[in-house]
């Protein structure tokens, strides 16, 4: 396993495969870099150098008790990116999409493509989609979502550990408090991402508007639907592959 | 059921790498064999399934390309996964 010290935290990082470099983020809580090892990643390392790693407080990166804003989680990215003479892709599930569309704002220069994936707008709505999140210790598997709550009715060993990982971020950490004061994105913020953008969204999700509202005021984007909730990299697997497969392979100077 | 040398070598390092990312505990209810599933029987989290498979690419090197043999398995097969199906897999290219 592979661990690199970006922006003060220790980030477990995964590199799969050789080719122009593209960086994917995953989403909160029951996230990680799995999401997108067990979907997309390895088709995507057949032509690319993929770098996947854990987000501050996820998988077996360190969980510090605060910066889990999208402007220190971009930072964390651009320490982890570092200094390279390429501009890199950046795929990004829910509120990994927020973080790299934060990195393709402040350094738009280092950005060639980027693909967002059910990113959710405005940010703060996260928590609110969430409601397990503030339901309490003691009603979180109650207020999960219903998939979820069912994979992990019967379970033990995980259940407990999916547990001990949605408390300790809700409780001993401020990434709620993070997610809440997360300002709004509007056209202004948005006109500075000048990476042609994909942003796919499920057709059954409650983020859809957020996808028709990038596609409409990013200043070259398209929105792509896919049959899916938010978990789209688990509803549609094999359609999204292929979308980000074609998103990155495109040349030119996008 | 007797395994063959080379099929219990490779069952004792996915075994000891296995204890290496979960813990111990992880065997309590008892020794891998090769129908132990990881999702249902160990419950493995997904991340630590990640991590088992880093320390095999680790310790077989590249010819075990474990990345390119899950990119052909549905998400499906892969929550079924054995450890049967992994010595298998490890066993075909050693």
């Amino acid at each position: 396993m592979s661990f690199t010290t970006a922006n003060g935290v220790r980030l477990h990082t995964t590199a799969l495969g050789a080719g122009p470099p593209v960086v994917m983020l995953h989403g909160l809580l029951i996230g990680s870099l799995a999401s997108w090892y067990f979907t997309a990643a390895p088709a995507l390392a057949r032509t690319h150098a993929v770098q996947l790693y854990d987000l501050r407080g996820h998988g077996l990166s360190d969980r510090p008790v605060d910066g889990y804003d999208t402007a220190t989680m971009a930072a964390d990215l651009a320490a982890l990116i570092g200094d390279r003479p390429e501009r890199v892709d950046l795929v990004g599930h829910s509120y990994g999409a927020l973080v790299a569309l934060a990195f393709a704002r402040a350094h738009p220069d280092r950005v060639r493509r980027l693909a967002l994936v059910e990113a959710p707008l405005p940010p703060a709505t996260f928590a609110d989609e969430h409601g397990f999140l503030t339901a309490g210790p003691d009603h979180m598997i109650a207020a999960l979502p219903p998939g979820l709550r069912e994979a992990i009715a019967g379970g033990r060993r995980q259940a407990a550990r999916l547990l001990a990982t949605l408390r300790a971020l809700a409780y001993e950490t401020t990434l709620l408090a993070d997610l809440r004061a997360e300002p709004d994105l509007d056209a202004a913020a948005l006109a500075a991402v000048t990476a042609p953008t994909l942003c796919v969204y499920g057709d059954r999700s409650s983020c859809r508007p957020a996808g028709e509202r990038l596609a409409a005021q990013l200043p070259d984007a398209r929105l792509a639907l896919l049959p899916g909730g938010h978990y789209l990299h688990l509803d549609a697997k094999d359609a999204l592959t292929a979308l980000l497969v074609e998103h990155l392979a495109e040349h030119g100077d996008g | 059921m007797t395994l063959d040398p080379a099929t219990a070598a490779i069952l004792a390092t996915v075994e000891r790498l296995v204890i290496e990312v979960a813990g111990d505990e992880i065997t309590l209810a008892g020794p891998l064999t090769l129908t132990t599933s990881f999702n249902a029987d160990l419950e493995l989290e997904s991340i630590e399934f990640v991590a088992l498979a880093e320390q095999l690419q680790a310790h077989y090197g590249a010819q075990v390309d474990f990345v390119g043999w899950i990119s052909t398995k549905q998400l499906d097969e892969i929550i079924a996964l054995t450890v049967g199906d992994l010595v298998t897999f490890i066993a075909a290219r050693t």
